[in-house]
């Protein structure tokens, strides 16, 4: 068998932490391969040392049975390697068609206008490819998919090997994911290998010939996607967390007197929110008790961010009701853009909660001495690593600021709070002292708060959480006891493609 | 961490600023010095005009330098203020146009007020034409998003035309020569604030309210808000839990309402008149003023106060070491890219030097 590209003992590591670990890596031209992985397995890593944006620590690249040392995209580009990224990189004033030509050097004559004949070949190329691109239009005025289509011409305009896509469908409503696979049925079956990074498993056995998992860096699994299941897929995805889910789970002991503190924290009946681009929440029921930590696991992006901000009473449902406490605690998702201001001090991103309350005023004037206590205080309690609390927000690593956001938003969870993904991306420290803060939340005093803990990773939701529900497409599906384990709700976060969609 | 922890927003960054902003005008000197002396010209002699017209005596210095730092004094503080709060208002020139406007046409209408209610009446009214005139690009910015440097920009030109007319037409003197309005009755005039120069109390109000904006901004909620929204309007709203509306408008209104002081104070405290031509482009300097002071009410003072230095000394320059005075403009330029190259060389040191 020809091989399109080959990666050979690849490894990356970012500072302390190894993304790629050892990863062998094979593409056969003309097939489409799955990568997948929860995240932070190294998918989009291993996706971009193949595109050339990142020189591996150790390991060889082959291209076309070539050894190569690729120092950038262009590289990569000139060797038949795109890359199409999950954020889209076009100019919004341009149309699809001066897109396209800005990005492939061989559109241009010397004078510096564009080949007048080259129209021609894009719309032979779309054709070709059966891509219904918008190719006049600004690209400003189109939709996710539109764009997309101009994204892979784009990519495909000159010969193509290997066509990398990182979470393509990420962006697309479901009714222009079977159009995307269409289309790259069709690049593959002109020969090009192509390497869909996706963390959606039943989409990728959709279209996959082959699939990789990848857990912590690792490479865990290649199979032909018709002798794997999904099933089979979910548990090598989350794999040692078997036997964690099984011994593990401290919480679920003290689960059982969990509810008595007192009634609900919150409650959400029937709640719906219509929300253009992500999954909207769809009939949402949820009650949460003072005591106990609920978690919400799913796959990213269905319908989390909708969830949180309804629960922190930043967005109105548009249908049902929503009983909220007055003030909520909310660790956002993106700790640096929402999270922070980042160049604010500590003191001051304390102030963010403090500022509004009367406690920390005298008359007109902020009471700077008192939250100065109150912020070095946090710092101690969360055990941040700053010089001192008159340091500013942007020099803290990603763990000590996610600290300094979970103690803050502890100061206005009294009675609930709502943390997302509150270890994501941070090291294993970092990660210990912020779920260890969590778990005592929930036990502290007479009226301990209730959280909601709403989390991609699996681990971390079982680890924590006395209850557990699903997000799925907007719905919210309760966990049974018994099935707090990996595998079944492995199946659970599948299931729902089906019903309602 | 028992520590005594000082209140935040204090001296060591912005010891490092001041020490930038002070090497980044000494560097301007140096190279205007070598330009000066391509162009011909006696750097030395230059500069000793420019020095001896700026501070070369105590009324050299209060009868010019400090009068012609007044207006750009308020107008940077009202620059100061907008930029903080990310609201980018070009538009100073326009609002001191329509204070200076509300305030004559105010101070014409009662000729007979005594001092004591002519002079808040006249310069409440110049603030809130100063506020209404910016309410306008607030509105569309709120309400539409209409990017409000355009906004603003442009109101500059209607203010300006509308100035021009009035004082043409509805508002022209009553002998009819000039294109002007008549002299505003005393009562409604600035009073001294030195006796026996011409610094009046106007700059002493603007060092007051540059205090207090600056109390304002690092003491009180409200100015806290402004500048969170200033800093991540993302970060205000989910980690603020605020809006961030109305801080833009209070931003927007209040920058209006000094830059609308700005116009009546030159008139009430220097000119007595209003006439076409009365701001040679203050609101424009002014962003350059504010962002000198990287945007701190207290820097303002200094920044407006150099400004006003270069102003007072380009006549003097000219006068007696016949060069030029655009080569003060000139130098104003250099000074303000050498301060934000400044800036930026060392906010990458210091990112650079991050974890």
């Amino acid at each position: 068998m020809t091989v399109a590209a080959r990666l050979d003992s690849i490894t990356k590591r970012f500072g302390p932490v190894t993304a790629l670990d050892a990863v062998d890596f094979e593409l056969a031209p003309g097939e489409i391969h799955g990568l997948l992985g929860e995240n932070g397995a190294g998918k989009t890593t291993l996706a971009c040392v193949l595109g050339g944006l990142l020189a591996p620590d150790a390991g060889v690249v082959e291209i076309a049975g070539r050894t190569v040392a690729l120092r950038s995209a262009r590289d990569a580009r000139e060797l038949g390697v795109a890359m199409v990224h999950q954020h889209f990189s076009l100019v919004p004033r341009f149309t699809g068609f001066e897109n396209v030509a800005l990005f492939n050097g061989e559109a241009w004559t010397r004078r510096g206008t564009v080949e007048r004949t080259y129209r021609k070949r894009v719309e032979a190329r779309a054709r070709e490819l059966r891509l219904d691109v918008a190719l006049d239009e600004p690209v400003a005025g189109l939709g996710a998919g539109q764009r997309q289509r101009i994204e892979i011409l784009k990519a495909l305009m000159s010969e193509t090997r290997v066509l990398l896509l990182d979470e393509p469908t990420a962006v697309l409503a479901p009714q222009e994911v079977d159009g995307l696979f269409t289309v790259l049925r069709e690049v593959a079956g002109a020969g090009a290998a192509i390497v869909l990074v996706a963390h959606k498993l039943d989409e990728v056995l959709a279209v996959a010939d082959r699939v990789t998992v990848l857990r912590r860096g690792r490479r865990v699994l290649t199979e032909e996607a018709a002798a794997v299941s999904a099933r089979g897929l979910a548990e090598a995805m989350i794999g040692e967390a078997l036997g964690d889910g099984a011994g593990g789970r401290g919480g679920a002991d003290n689960g059982g007197g969990a509810g008595d503190h007192d009634g609900p924290a919150a409650t959400l009946t029937g709640v719906t929110v219509d929300s253009p681009g992500a999954f909207p929440l769809r009939d949402v029921d949820l009650t949460v008790r003072r005591g106990e930590i609920l978690g919400i696991a799913g796959v990213d992006g269905n319908g989390q961010r909708a969830l949180a901000a309804v629960l922190a009473g930043m967005v109105k449902p548009d249908s049902g009701t929503a009983v909220l406490p007055r003030e909520v605690g909310w660790i956002p998702q993106d700790r640096g853009e929402e999270g922070l201001v980042r160049d604010f001090t500590i003191t001051e991103n304390v102030a963010l909660a403090l500022h509004a309350k009367a406690a920390y005023r005298r008359g007109p004037w902020l009471d700077w001495a008192g939250i100065g206590d109150r912020s070095a205080a946090l710092v101690d309690e969360m055990d941040v690593r700053a010089g001192s609390p008159d340091a500013r927000a942007r020099t803290l690593s990603g763990g000590n600021q996610q600290k300094v956001v979970t103690g803050r938003e502890f100061l206005r969870a009294g009675e609930l709070l709502v943390a997302e993904s509150p270890t994501r991306g941070l090291d294993v420290k970092a990660t210990r002292v912020v779920r260890a803060r969590i778990a005592d939340l929930v036990k502290a005093g007479d009226r301990p708060p209730a959280v909601v803990l709403i989390s991609a990773d699996l681990d971390e939701v079982l680890e924590l959480a006395d209850r557990i529900a699903v997000m799925v497409r907007g719905r919210l599906i309760p966990v049974r006891p018994e099935d707090h384990n990996p595998t079944a709700i492995g199946a659970l976060m599948l299931s729902a493609g089906g019903p309602g969609t | 961490m028992s520590a005594p922890i000082p209140s935040p927003a204090r001296l060591p960054p912005q010891l490092r600023a001041t020490i930038t902003a002070a090497a980044a005008v000494l560097a301007t000197l140096a190279v205007a010095a070598v330009l000066l002396a391509l162009g011909g010209h006696s750097p030395g002699a230059a500069f000793a005009a420019l020095a001896r017209g700026a501070f070369g005596s105590w009324d050299r210095f209060v009868s010019f330098t400090l009068v012609r730092a007044t207006p750009l004094l308020l107008t940077g503080l009202a620059v100061a203020l907008a930029f903080r709060a990310r609201v980018w208002n070009i538009g100073a020139e326009g609002q001191l146009h329509a204070g200076a406007l509300a305030g004559v046409a105010v101070a014409l209408l009662l000729p007979g007020a005594g001092i004591a209610l002519a002079l808040p009446v006249t310069l409440l009214a110049a603030a809130t034409a100063g506020a209404l005139w910016a309410s306008v690009p607030a509105a569309m910015k709120t309400g539409m998003g209409v990017g409000e440097v355009i906004t603003t920009l442009l109101m500059n030109f209607v203010a300006l035309f509308l100035a021009q007319f009035l004082v043409q037409g509805p508002l022209r003197e009553a002998r009819g020569v000039f294109n002007q309005t008549d002299e505003i009755p005393a009562a409604a005039r600035l009073p001294e604030l030195l006796p026996g120069t011409r610094l009046h109390v106007g700059f002493l109000l603007g060092v007051v309210i540059a205090v207090a904006l600056w109390l304002y901004l690092t003491r009180t909620p409200g100015g806290f808000r402004i500048r969170a929204a200033g800093a991540s309007v993302r970060a205000a709203e989910v980690s603020g839990r605020f809006s961030v509306t109305p801080v833009v408008w209070l931003s927007f209104l209040v920058s209006g309402a000094i830059a609308g002081l700005a116009g009546w104070i030159q008139v009430a405290g220097v000119t007595w008149r209003m006439y076409e031509g009365l701001s040679p482009g203050w609101g424009y300097t002014a962003i350059a003023v504010a962002l000198l002071a990287r945007l701190h009410p207290l820097a303002v003072v200094v920044t407006a106060i150099l400004f006003g230095a270069l102003s007072a000394g380009g006549g003097a320059m000219q006068r007696e070491a016949a060069v030029p005075e655009v080569w003060v403009r000139g130098i104003e330029a250099l000074v303000i890219l050498a301060v934000l190259t400044a800036d930026r060389i060392v906010q990458a040191r210091a990112r650079g030097a991050g974890p």
